[in-house]
């Protein structure tokens, strides 16, 4: 799927003022649907029920794992319309059950109080490999239904610096990372619409970065992983067709959980466009008595 | 949120001699997910953040068997009415197999003041690693912001003398020497804080503590590059929302550090993480904020 397309399927339908319907694309042939999918089909709702204001962040629960074999309900609460700030909740349903709820908040841009943190060094995207790239390279002599998502088009391109880490057995890594990643086709015009890709693309990776210290792969036997929440703030307007570094971190893990925190940062000047923070399930199953 | 009243990170008083912040917080059962609460009578102007975001957990927690808070992400929507109950809507989102969610929202006459979601798991060993307690003053090298109040206040009108109540949180702040001080400092801050009185043996309500203290002093940290706080004339200062991840269990009658710094400040907002260590360098919970923070045009 290319970006073009995503952007397409990520469109909803209207079915009453604040009740939407939107689906999966066919080609993600999972067995649950990527939570960057639902992430960003629920801000597309909240956008649908807001006329001017931006949104500047959101908070999500991941509840139940989507099923991409039917079509998602998305019930949007208008919490409220200030006199500044427009507020709206979103619940994701299938099945008459909750899937994902988000909360976002959206605002009339104003001019202000400056400040934020350098983007850090990092090796130019130039230099560094593409992530499908190595995992072509890596995954030669897997079986062919392993290696066909490989050779899709994807609307994502993402560079992680030092590479990905081994998804069965890889060397302990410190629990920070960077990626660099830009939608690989173009967007369009509409603003809101690089603030979703956005969105979408920012729940790749980043549960990855809580993982790394502890010599396991989200592929490695009884290995547990999947997003519990995610929340995103949009500090500055950008165009995510251009490129950007995922600067990732993990302060924590403990009882199950791993946190993360990211900070997005363009790269032509340096802004930071958006901060994220996202906790994950990572286990490993008990080996069955 | 508020658009009125820049006190936003200040939280209130004590409300009267005999009764504990525990008791304040406590919650009515109206219906199975239907809660009612109430603020301090003594405190003015709004609610302070910390109590709903404190009391919409327990209302949480009332429908939770036995399994603990591990993260929650909130909105400020409306600014609370001290003088009116709150009353807390619980929506039972999932009692999974490993974990439980919920969603709360915060109504006063009929209008969304507050939302929660929350989600709930049973405490389990496994991987673990943290960051380090980062460098700093110890909190008994540091004065007491209580004390430090008194002394400022000592030849202030009536109407500021309020400030030199106890309150139900203990403060050491490395900046306290410079909080009336104006001029541009870095967008980083800690304070050593703590409870002062006894939460008891219920863990959940040391968390629930803790959410509450969590709002306290933090917002301030994004304005320190531009020489305003909350008294600036013209400055209009609320909380937007608040994130919070509790990584391990603690007892927050016992002294914690809390580290926070502002990556970010634009459009009017500012952003603002914290990590919150007990006295050993655990790191017990990771906080996240988005504030408003703007000079009211000039008329």
């Amino acid at each position: 799927m290319d970006t073009q397309t995503l952007v397409e399927t990520l469109r909803l339908e209207r079915l009453e003022v604040n009740l939407f319907r939107g689906t999966t694309p066919d080609e993600e042939s999972r067995q649950r649907i990527y939570g960057g999918q639902v992430i960003a089909q629920s801000l597309l709702a909240a956008y649908e029920t807001v006329e001017d204001r931006v949104c500047h962040s959101l908070h999500c629960y991941f509840i139940r794992p989507g099923d991409p074999n039917i079509p998602i309900i998305f019930e949007v609460d208008r919490a409220r319309d200030g006199g500044s700030f427009t507020t709206r909740r979103v619940i994701a349903v299938q099945h008459g059950q909750q899937i994902f709820n988000l909360a976002a908040s959206f605002q009339v841009e104003e001019q202000g109080f400056e400040h934020q943190s350098e983007m850090p060094d990092a090796p130019h995207w130039d230099t560094v490999e593409d992530d499908i790239e190595a995992a072509r390279r890596r995954l030669k002599d897997a079986p062919p239904e392993a290696r066909a998502w490989l050779e899709r088009p994807h609307p994502i391109e993402m560079r992680t610096v030092g590479g990905e880490p081994d998804e069965v057995k890889p060397d302990p890594r410190e629990p920070r990372q960077q990626v660099w990643f830009r939608a690989k086709t173009p967007i369009g015009p509409d603003p809101h619409m690089h603030q979703v890709i956005l969105a979408y693309a920012s729940d790749m990776s980043l549960l990855g970065t809580a993982v790394q210290p502890h010599g396991v792969g989200w592929q490695t036997p009884g290995m547990q992983t999947a997003s519990l929440d995610h929340a995103m703030w949009f500090h500055r307007p950008t165009d995510f067709n251009e490129w950007h570094l995922y600067q990732q971190e993990s302060p924590s893990a403990s009882g199950g959980r791993g946190f993360n925190l990211g900070h997005i940062y363009r790269a032509s000047d340096g802004a930071l466009v958006a901060s994220c923070a996202q906790e994950g399930l990572m286990r490993m199953r008990r080996p069955k008595a | 949120m508020s658009e009125t009243d820049p006190r936003d990170d200040q939280a209130p008083e004590d409300q009267a001699q005999d009764e504990t912040l525990v008791e304040t917080l406590q919650l009515e059962r109206i219906e199975e997910n239907l809660f009612r609460g109430t603020s301090p009578d003594t405190q003015p102007g709004r609610i302070f953040g910390g109590q709903v975001i404190a009391q919409s957990l327990l209302a949480a927690y009332e429908t939770v068997e036995s399994r603990v808070c591990h993260s929650l992400h909130c909105y400020f929507i409306r600014p609370g009415d001290p003088t009116t109950p709150i009353v807390f809507e619980v929506d039972r989102s999932r009692d999974g197999g490993s974990f439980t969610t919920r969603r709360v929202v915060a109504v006063q006459r009929g209008k969304q003041i507050f939302n929660l979601a929350a989600s709930f798991k049973d405490p389990e060993e496994g991987f673990s690693h943290q960051a380090p307690m980062p460098e700093g003053p110890h909190w008994s090298e540091l004065p007491d912001e209580a004390e430090m109040a008194r002394e400022w206040l000592k030849n202030a009108p009536p109407a500021a003398k309020r400030w030199m109540r106890v309150r139900p949180i203990e403060m050491r702040s490395k900046d306290a020497r410079t909080y009336w001080t104006t001029g541009p400092k870095e967008p980083s801050s800690q304070h050593w804080f703590r409870c002062r009185t006894p939460i008891g043996a219920d863990p959940h309500m040391h968390q629930v503590i803790l959410a509450y203290a969590s709002d306290m002093n933090l917002l301030s940290t994004a304005m320190r590059p531009y020489g305003v706080h909350w008294q600036t004339p013209g400055f209009q200062s609320a909380s937007l929302d608040h994130a919070m991840w509790f990584h391990r269990p603690t007892d927050f009658n016992q002294w914690h550090l809390y580290v926070h710094d502002s990556p970010s400040a634009s459009d009017g907002r500012g952003l603002i993480r914290g990590a919150i260590y007990a006295e050993d360098g655990t790191l017990v919970a990771s906080v996240a904020q988005e504030g408003l923070m703007r000079m009211r045009p000039q008329t």
